[in-house]
């Protein structure tokens, strides 16, 4: 097994708002110019790095907006989010839950900073990640898993390491409760101090970290510090991060859909034409309605 | 400017080197989100033609609220022609809800590029009845038309704007409530929306 290297670990971008309760740090495709033929089949991730809002009687949030041709990933660390779609679903994703949704053929939803924590403020952070459907999918009928974090399933590194959350793909014998189109592997490893995880996965996936706490060594050489978002090259298949303190990391590798990419706003599809029908479409209610 | 440059190509059908000749003393400005390029009361001194990002024209009454003349997305141009041409000053402001790269241009090369070139003065004529006929048609939608039929004919002229602007700047340029315009969407998705 050949290790796999590292192409580059870069700093968080300037951030921005979405709308005006997610201060993101946006690493593809827009930060490094990692576009989204480079990570798919993540052909998104925006990151609210630790930030602590103050207290607001009127939740902020993302208000109705639609999405086709993909699924959202959100997964929270510090905060709630609260979401309501078109489709009459409802709920709430609390610190360590995370949200897989199918948009697919489309859908209409809202998210907004949950009432309580609202009102009492305080840190919130959150990756949300667009994982791309295959063509053959994204007409497909839009579906939801809500994962809590007591339902993901964790393996235990030995030697006092940590352990690893297993949202989607496999670690050892692990497997996630997360369906997913293509092969995706979504793991979030929590180490102690000192302790260390080793990965394996095809080498042709693409594969990234995003370091949310503390900080660590990669492959025994180089230093990722928190919020550092680190980029693997296809060369190889067996990568080792070691914790420098206590860390959390986000792990993400997935195999590539090398299928054309049409992409506007909300929407992304194969051809420019799909593009203009989904914007149609929207226009003329066919994604529901929401309030 | 290579936005212009095509616009002027495919539009005017100038060719690559009159196109240099006349735009080489054209300027592109950018402006962020929230600035202005024209106020109320200032005279209006150029056309902006937008490159990249999204204008609004809008004015204000009596009573604060703000009404929206025209949106300007890519490929658009946005101005208060009476106030260029006649020098007067102008009822409306120029807001980049975006941000937004666009050419300026000004009487002057309206004129010198009219002088030089016979098509750009036809292309220019057809662009001025085309803008009438814009304005007739929005003064009579505005007087005689339902909700539904200016929202219906709003997302025929600007087709991704839904996406790109807040439901009360929709509302405010159809001359509706944003009740309105919740409910005539409200209706066309109970109409159209089809579960899987």
């Amino acid at each position: 097994m050949k290790t796999r290297s590292i192409e580059v670990i870069v700093p968080p971008p300037a951030p921005h708002y979405v709308g005006d309760g997610f201060r993101v740090h946006n690493f593809i495709p827009n930060g490094y110019h990692l576009d989204r033929h480079r990570m798919t089949p993540f052909i998104m991730m925006d990151y609210n790095s630790k930030f602590v809002f103050p207290p607001s009687e009127q939740p902020k949030g993302v208000g109705v907006h639609p999405h086709r041709g993909f699924e959202t990933v959100t997964l929270a660390y510090k905060g709630k989010v609260a979401h309501h779609d078109s489709a009459g679903n409802s709920g709430v994703i609390g610190e360590g839950d995370v949200q897989w949704m199918t948009a697919a053929s489309g859908i209409l939803h809202k998210e907004y900073h949950e009432e309580e924590f609202s009102k009492t403020g305080g840190a919130f952070q959150m990756v949300q990640l667009w994982v791309n459907l295959p063509a053959k999918d994204k007409m497909s009928k839009p579906k939801y898993q809500g994962l809590t974090h007591a339902e993901i399933k964790t393996f235990q590194l030995p030697d006092n390491s940590g352990t690893i959350e297993v949202i989607a793909g496999q670690y050892q014998d692990v497997k996630g409760a997360a369906s997913t189109f293509t092969p995706v592997h979504l793991q979030n490893a929590k180490l102690n101090k000192g302790g260390k995880a080793d990965f394996n996965f095809p080498s042709h996936y693409n594969t990234a970290l995003l370091v949310i706490e503390g900080s660590l060594k990669v492959n025994d050489t180089e230093v990722a510090e928190t919020d550092h978002f680190v980029l693997f090259e296809n060369d190889g298949e067996a990568f080792t991060i070691e914790a420098l303190e206590n860390a959390v990391v986000l792990v993400l590798s997935g195999e590539p859909i090398n299928e054309p990419i049409a992409a506007q706003g909300p929407f992304v599809m194969n051809t420019r034409q799909e593009i203009v029908q989904a914007i149609d479409d929207y226009n003329q209610g066919k994604f529901g309605y929401l309030d | 400017m290579e936005q212009y440059k095509h616009f002027l190509q495919e539009k005017a059908a100038l060719t690559p080197e009159e196109i240099e000749s006349l735009t080489s003393s054209l300027q592109s400005k950018t402006f962020r989100k929230g600035e202005f390029l024209l106020h109320a009361g200032e005279v209006c001194a150029y056309a902006f033609f937008v490159e990249k990002g999204l204008l609004r024209s809008f004015t204000i009454d009596e009573t604060g609220k703000e009404h929206i003349i025209q949106f300007g997305p890519e490929n658009w141009f946005v101005t208060d022609r009476s106030s260029a041409y006649f020098s007067e000053p102008s009822d409306f402001s120029i807001e980049a809800i975006e941000d937004t790269t666009v050419v300026l241009i000004d009487a002057a090369f309206i004129s010198r590029a009219s002088a030089a070139y016979p098509h750009f003065m036809r292309f220019n004529e057809k662009a001025l009845q085309n803008h009438i006929r814009q304005l007739q048609k929005r003064i009579n939608l505005l007087l005689s038309a339902t909700a539904e039929k200016r929202y219906l004919d709003f997302i025929r002229l600007y087709p991704d704007l839904t996406l790109r602007v807040p439901q009360w700047m929709i509302a405010s340029y159809l001359g509706i409530t944003p009740e309105s315009l919740s409910r005539v969407r409200k209706e066309l998705a109970k109409n159209n929306f089809k579960p899987h």
